[in-house]
Parts: structure tokens; sequence; C-alpha cells
């Protein structure tokens, strides 16, 4: 397994497919992030972060359902494993934790 | 939602993504590709959905997609690696066979990669000068009664630089071994050096590399002397600082001061001719007291080297050189003039009749036959112990062809092992090369190195691949020919071709085995003939050395000093050298007209007692003679003058105006390949430039260190270099004696690498029929009768190669000897001793397996089961 260090655009795709779970195939993802975020996306780079995550063993996948819209062609549903979970949860915990260690001055 | 054409998104860029995209992420990239084109056409209309979808598509133009997954990709480095572990479990298995391959390979190769080296080097002398191309010598071919003779043509080439506006440039040469060694002398060092007399342009026209001095002046001045690095540093222990200075040489009696103009790098090894200085021709002119004026006379001694211009038509520039001489010189009717390129003149130096014929590439071919021959006896031994244990691998081809293995992937099999095979003995070949290159330099009289220049690494590699190909075709062909039906039942097919296959590559190898035995005995008789042969005069304990100093002045006060030195047995002096010197191995011709037929004859100068001193027996009258003045006018010819003469009773008449005073026996101072030449000696006491002295057999050293000291008072200032005669007479073999030790080691390799297929074989044959051997020797079977029903079959074969090797052997050798005017006679016990040598040898190997088989306990062998 590779590292799993989640660089900034995989922790995204990561999230995407935690709000789509159960129907999170690459456009779906896709969607999902153009939405979020209000910027267009590549599908290959959505892609090939998903692959990534997949080796890092974050998400895993199997073949899902064939749609007209597809051409017949059957999607590739991903899903949060486990060990993804823990990393979003270390990486939401890490940014509170430094949200809260601002001190007030900084704003002001 | 239908999707129409209409609605469809690009095809091109479908099928682009198709080839780009690797297989297993194609169906779900796709799918994706075309939702999304579907959404935008929806929401942006058909232009912006195009449009993105363009950008999609590139974006999965990217290495992660594109990766096939492993399985489909390595598919050919896998069976190339699977074919590698292969063959090296079958090595591991077959240790004795590996082996035997590997020694019998490694010295094949090492043996041809000596070969190539040696031919490489052969090939390349004389091609380093940069106007190879166009540098020429200037040949003639002379019609004379006893056909066309051809040589060097004497006709200056200053004159065509003049007449013929094709020649860039050209120059007069002293041929080699026209003088003898240049005494070169500072105030306080005296050094012995080869050098000849040049035209000016001689550095132009031929690359010796000039390191102080301008190319085109340093043969101008009359005085100039251009000496090479390792002669300078010999007289002066520096090269520098050396332009300018004065020094002296001397040869024979002549001697002239002469300025250092230039330093040329010392010759390379690749020139054929070896000098230490040059000096400009013009000196020599005024000594001998050339007129300067330059005629179209072909007859001067000299040899003559033209530059022609860039793409001068040949042909066309020989028809109007022979023109121009028939036109200039009336006299030369029976002459015809060719130009033949310099660097060709090592290889292809002979010629018979006016063809070229032979010369020393006659030996790179011969070579190159045995490298190759050599080469094919160790690929024989794979192919034999490869195919012999078919049956061992048997099944693994059939259970690769029932899985559906085709023959062209089984022979790629066998190939690739060969080749294995084949690189592993060259490492060993390398290694063997590195080690014997010193040993073979000496041997051939080389300084070959290994530069690892591309062209060199191409060829080692190119003959080793080639060594793999032959070695593995074969069995590659045969073992992937099996059908998988019946070799899967267990029936071994051994068909009748593959045995006499087998048995005709054995018989093949113990033939060239048997041929080269036979060579080495022929060579190595012929040899030792000419050299014990009587070669009419004593050889073995004759000194000589050149006059020079004091001893050219007054040679016959010096002569009568030396005779009184004990151990002195006799001393005399002549012109010019004996053995192999420009006077007497034809240079020095002269001609008569006899009965109205043209004779070309040798002619010596020599001093009293030079006919006794040598040992030369008078056959008929007497030798020159003190008590006779009027001897100084008369001459002693040898037998072959007289014969050629028909004379009878030739003492008394008299010749071209001389008289005869007596007859000598013939005797030998030539190289063996030729005749004796008709020679006349006349007593000529002046100008004589060897001194030959005879000393006490036995005494030698003893006489020499008395001779030297002699020397050294009498003659201060010059070094006392003598030679023997011996010496001299060995040079004449070089060529011959290289042959005759090479192909010594060439036949042992023959034999060896033979043997060791043999043996190999044997041990098969022996480990295969282990149980039948048990079975016999429980019936009852002797020890004996079982080594004999093993090498009865072997025998067989062995006795058929010599059958067969004989009569070829026969035509080689008789052919080789034809080169030899005077030659031994093939005696019958040296093919004898050549066959008794190979059914030898092949007995002891088989033997030794024989035995080993024959001692074997049946308990044993029979056991299993």
């Amino acid at each position: 397994m590779k590292g799993t260090y989640l660089g900034e655009f995989e922790e995204v795709v990561l999230l995407a497919v935690a709000i789509r779970s159960g129907d999170a195939y690459g456009a779906a993802v896709t969607s999902e992030i153009e939405q979020q975020m209000g910027r267009s996306v590549n599908l290959g780079a959505v892609h090939s972060a998903l692959h990534r995550l997949e080796e890092k063993g974050l998400v895993n996948s199997q073949m899902g359902g064939a749609t007209a819209e597809r051409g017949g062609r059957r999607k590739r549903l991903y899903s949060v494993t486990i060990a993804g979970k823990r990393a979003l949860e270390e990486i939401h915990q890490l940014r509170n934790q430094m949200w809260e260690s601002i001190p007030k001055t900084a704003w002001s | 939602m239908i999707i129409g054409k209409k609605n469809h998104p690009p095809y091109w860029l479908d099928w682009l993504l198709e080839r780009f995209c690797a297989p297993h992420l194609w169906e779900e990239v796709q799918g994706d590709l075309h939702e999304r084109y579907q959404l935008r056409l929806k929401q942006k209309g058909i232009n912006k959905a195009y449009w993105f979808y363009f950008t999609d598509v590139v974006s999965y133009l990217r290495p992660a997609f594109y990766k096939r997954k492993h399985a489909t990709q390595l598919l050919y480095t896998d069976m190339f690696q699977h074919n590698l572990l292969l063959a090296y479990r079958t090595f591991k298995r077959f240790k004795g066979s590996f082996f035997i391959n590997l020694i019998g390979l490694s010295l094949g190769i090492a043996c041809t990669l000596l070969i190539y080296l040696w031919i490489s080097n052969e090939l390349h002398i004389d091609t380093f000068h940069e106007k190879d191309h166009r540098l020429f010598q200037i040949m003639e071919n002379r019609k004379t009664a006893r056909g066309i003779e051809t040589g060097a043509s004497g006709l200056f080439a200053e004159i065509l630089v003049r007449d013929m506006p094709q020649v860039e440039y050209g120059v007069t040469v002293t041929p080699p071994n026209f003088f003898p060694k240049f005494t070169l002398r500072t105030e306080n060092q005296n050094v012995k050096a080869v050098g000849k007399y040049v035209g000016k342009d001689f550095l132009s026209v031929f690359s010796y590399d000039l390191v102080q001095g301008q190319q085109d002046k340093v043969l101008i001045q009359p005085d100039a002397i251009v000496l090479s690095e390792s002669t300078a540093l010999r007289l002066f222990n520096t090269t520098n600082n050396l332009i300018g200075k004065t020094i002296e040489w001397q040869v024979v009696n002549l001697k002239k001061p002469c300025v250092i103009t230039g330093i040329i790098k010392d010759v390379p090894s690749g020139s054929s001719e070896q000098f230490d200085f040059l000096l400009p021709f013009e000196a020599f002119q005024n000594i001998m007291g050339m007129g300067k004026e330059i005629t179209w006379n072909t007859n001067s001694p000299f040899h003559n080297y033209v530059v022609v211009k860039e793409n001068t038509n040949l042909d066309q520039f020989q028809h109007t050189l022979d023109h121009l001489l028939k036109t200039r010189n009336s006299t030369a009717k029976d002459i015809s003039l060719f130009l033949k390129l310099y660097s060709k003149n090592y290889l292809y130096g002979t010629y018979e009749n006016g063809v070229q014929a032979g010369g020393r590439i006659v030996y790179v071919q011969l070579f190159s036959l045995i490298a190759l021959f050599i080469l094919l006896i160790a690929g024989i031994n794979f192919m034999n112990l490869a195919t012999a244990r078919a049956s061992r691998r048997i099944k693994e081809i059939g259970i690769k062809k029932a899985i559906g293995a085709s023959r062209f992937i089984l022979i790629l099999q066998y190939l690739s092992e060969s080749l294995l095979m084949a690189f592993c003995s060259l490492l060993l070949a390398l290694l063997m090369v590195v080690l014997l290159l010193p040993q073979f330099n000496q041997l051939t009289g080389k300084q070959i190195h290994l530069d690892w220049d591309l062209q060199m690494i191409l060829s080692f590699a190119g003959i080793t691949f080639f060594t793999g190909l032959i070695a593995g075709s074969y069995p590659a062909f045969y073992l992937s020919g099996f059908k998988p039906t019946t070799i899967l039942k267990g029936i071994v097919p051994t068909s009748w071709s593959e045995i006499w296959t087998r048995t005709g590559l054995v018989v093949f190898q113990f033939t060239l085995s048997v041929v080269f035995i036979v060579s080495v005995i022929v060579i190595y008789k012929q040899i030792e003939f000419v050299q014990h042969n009587n070669l009419g005069y004593d050889k073995d304990h004759i000194i000589y050395f050149e006059t020079e100093g004091k001893i050219a002045n007054q040679s016959e006060v010096f002569l009568t000093r030396l005779k009184n030195i004990p151990g002195v047995l006799n001393a005399s002096s002549l012109s010019g050298y004996i053995i192999n010197s420009y006077q007497s191995s034809g240079g020095n011709t002269t001609e008569l007209v006899w009965n109205g037929e043209n004779i070309r004859y040798n002619s010596l100068g020599i001093n009293y007692d030079l006919i006794e001193t040598l040992g030369i027996t008078i056959k008929e009258g007497r030798s020159f003679s003190n008590a006779f003045p009027s001897d100084s006018a008369k001459i002693i010819v040898n037998e072959t003058f007289v014969k050629r003469l028909g004379l009878i009773n030739p003492v008394g008449q008299i010749v071209d105006g001389r008289e005869i005073l007596g007859v000598t026996k013939d005797f030998h101072f030539q190289s063996p390949h030729e005749k004796i030449p008709p020679t006349i000696f006349r007593l000529e006491r002046q100008y004589n430039s060897t001194i030959v002295a005879n000393i006490q057999a036995g005494k030698e050293k003893a006489v020499l260190e008395q001779l030297a000291i002699f020397y050294k008072n009498y003659n201060p200032g010059f070094v006392f270099d003598y030679r023997f005669l011996n010496q001299d007479y060995q040079t004449l073999y070089v060529a011959e004696q290289r042959v005759a030790i090479l192909s010594r080691y060439f036949a042992g390799l023959a034999i060896i690498i033979s043997c060791l297929g043999l043996f190999g074989l044997a041990t098969f044959t022996a480990e295969r029929r282990r149980k039948e051997i048990g079975i016999r020797k429980v019936l009852g079977s002797s020890e004996w009768g079982i080594i004999y029903l093993l090498s009865r079959e072997f025998t067989r074969i062995v006795l058929l190669s010599i059958t067969l090797a004989l009569p070829v052997s026969y035509v080689i050798a008789s052919d080789w000897l034809k080169g030899f005017a005077y030659r031994i006679s093939l005696h019958p016990w040296y093919f004898i001793t050549a066959g008794l040598v190979a059914l030898g040898t092949a007995w002891v190997t088989v033997g030794i397996q024989a035995v080993k088989a024959a001692h074997i306990n049946p308990s044993q062998c029979l056991k299993d089961e």
C-alpha cells in the first residue's frame, strides 16, 4: 500500500464519495464536487484521484448498474472504507484543533 | 431516454479514448463520460457539451489510464525469462554436458577471437596513411623469356609530377634493406639506426606524424635529417630543442654531417616499413654523383610512390602513363607500367607471370578458415550432446506442445538456450584472450591490444551469436519436431536420420582433427628439412658485422689482425650481406646475353677467403688466391650458373669477357620458396661493407668476448654490432615458423574439443546402457567384453573419419609444399601417425568411460524399478 497521505483534491473527492454514499460513481462524484465548489472539474482528474484513493485503501469499488445515458455501460460504484472514514476524521479533528489554537488576537 | 445519433458524443473522441484507455478501465470511463455529456447537452447545449466532452477526454490522456494490466503487457519478456530459467535448470541438471559445452565453446570462441584480432590487424596494415586511397606505388611488368616478371619500377616519380597533371605528389625512396644500419653520432653518443633516403614530399605522401618541424620544409635542404622520437631519445636523451643541431651519419665508409630539421613520431606498428630516420634523396644523389636531370628511365633500383588527385580515372591514367613511357623511352618496349595501391602491397604482394597471386592474404584466408572450423567443431559438441539428451527432455516438449506451444516458440526456446551457453562461453573466452594475448603477440610478432571499440565489441558479439546460432539450430529444429501424441505415450523416436546426423557430425569433427594433425606433421617436417638441409655452407658458427670507421679504410689490416685472434678460424669480407639482403635476393641482378638469350644472375663482390670462411665447396677449378694477381679479373660461378648457360668444362671459359676460375656447389642464400639463382663471385676488395668470420665451435662465448675487446681498441667510437648468420637464416622462415607453431596449437585445440564431445557422447551412451550392462554382467559377460562393446561404435566412427581425412590432407599438404622450391616428399608415415594419434586419443577418451561403466556393480544398477 502506498503512503496514506491525503492530498487536498483527494480529500475533496473522498468527501464527495461519502456525501453520495451508495451512488458514488465517477460522473456523480464530479457533479457533486462541481455543485459544492461551484467550479467545473475534470472528469479525468476525479477518476485518477479515485484510483489513487483505491490504491491507498481509502475507498473500495464494485461494478454497478447501467443506464441509457451511459450508452448501456456499467458504472463503478465507490464507497468509503473504514480506513477512509478514519482518515477523514483525523483531518477534521486536526483542522478543528488548529482552529481552536488560533489566538483571538489573530483576527483583530 | 433514447440516445439517437444526434445525441451521441463525437465518435472520433470515443475512438481515441478506446485506443488509449486501458481495457479494464475503459467501460467505467466511457460510461461516466457519456453520462456527463448527456447532462451537459441538456443544461448547456450541444456546443458547450461538445467542448467539455473534448476537454474531459483529453484529461484522460495520462499514463495512469494508459497502463495496461501486467498479464497482457509483459508476455514476451515473461517467455524469455521462462526460457532462461529452463536453460539454467537444464545446465544444472546436466552439469557434465554443461561443462563440456562451456569448455569446448569457450576454447573455440577464444581461438576465433584471437584469429579475428590477428586478421583485423593484418587487414589494417599500411591503411593509416591519410591519402591511403590515392597513394600508389609505380610497378612494372617486364616481359622476359621466362614469362612476365613483376616488380617495383625504378621510374622516378618526380617525372610524373612534372609530366602528368593528375599527379599531386611523387617521391622516390630507397628500398628497405638497401643499406646496412647507419651509425648516427653526436659528440658523445653513437647509435645504430635504420634509415632511408626519401624524396622531399615524403611526409606529404605518407602520414608519419611530424611533431616538430614544418611538413613541406624538413626534407628540402640536402643536409637535413628527420629523426624519430625514440632515435632522438637514444641520441640526446630528450626530444626537445633538437631542431638545428648537427649530427653525423655514417654508413660503410661514407659519412656526412647533417642538421636535424624535424622529429617524427615513431613509425607505428601498423606500418609494413620500419625506419628510424629519414634523409633527403638529394643528399644521396649528391653522394652518388647522379645527375639531377630526370628521365623516363625505369632501371633505377629505387621505389617510387605517387599520390594522384581526387577523382582521377585510374584506367585512363595508367593508359596515358604507359603511352608516355613508350614514346619517351625507346628501350622500354618490353615494359608496361601500372599503379598499385600502396596499402594493398602488404597483403597482395606476390605476382605470378604478371598476375597478382597469393601473398600474405593466403594466410589471412587460411586462418579465417581454421577459425571457422574450430567454431564448427565446438558447435558440433553442443549439437550432439543436446540431441543425444533429447530423450531426457522429451516429456517437457510433449507437454509444452500439448498445451499449445507452437514449433516456433520451442525453436526460440532452444536457440535461447544455446545463445545463453555461447555468451557464458564468451565470458570465459574473453578471460582466456586477455591472459593469452601477450604470448599470442610474441608468437605472431605483432602488437595487438584490446581497444574495446564499437567495431570490436560488435564483432565479438557477432562471433558469439553466430556460434550460438549454429550450435543451437540443429537441436532446435530436431527437438521441436517431435509429435506430442507419440512422445507423451513414452515412445522415444530414434530415427535413423538422427543417428546418422550425429555420427556424421562426429565424423566431420574427427576428419578435421586428423587433417589438422597431418598438417602439423608436414609443416614441422618441412621446416626441419629446410633448416637442417645442407645449405652448401656453414651457417652455425659464422658471425658478421659491418665495416665502419677505421675498419672501412683499412680492412685488409683489420682482417689480418682478426685472423690472428685465437678461435677465429677464418675471416673475410664482401660487399652487401649474405642472406636475404638486397644484393643476394635478386636486387643486384645483372644481365648478360648468352647465345641470344638474356640471363639474369646475381653478382657478389667478395674478398679472398670468403668462400673458405663460409665453407662453400669448390667443385671444379680453384678459389681466388693472393698468389695470382690476375684473379681480380676472373670470376667464380655456382653450379646453377653453369647449368643455366649449358657450359661443359666451364673452368677456363670466358663468359661476358671474364674467365671462369672455378665452380662452387650450389648454396642457399635465399628464402626457401625461391630457387637458387645463377650467381657469380667477383674479387672486390675496396668497397666491402661486411666482415665475416668463422668462429671455432664450442668457444663462441670466449672468442666473442675477445673480439669485442679487440674491436673496441681497434675501432673506438663504434659499436660491435655482430650477428650470427644462423639468426638471419631463421628470419627467412619466420612466416613458416609462425604457421608451424600456430597450427600446432590449433590442431591441439581441435583434437581436445573433438575429444570433449566424444567424451560427452560416451558418458551418455554408458549411462543409457547401464541396465543393459548390468544384465550382461549378471549373465556372465567379462569387463573386457563390455569395454569392447562400448568402444566398438566409436572406433568405427573414428576409423571412418581417418579414411576420409587422409586423401583430403594429402591434397592440402602437397598443395602447400608446392610453394617451396626445395621440399620434403610426403611420407606415408605422416598419415599413419596422424591416424594413430586420432584413434589413440579417441580410445583413451571413450575407454575411461567404458572402464567406468564396466566396473559397475550389477546389483546397484538393476535394483531400482
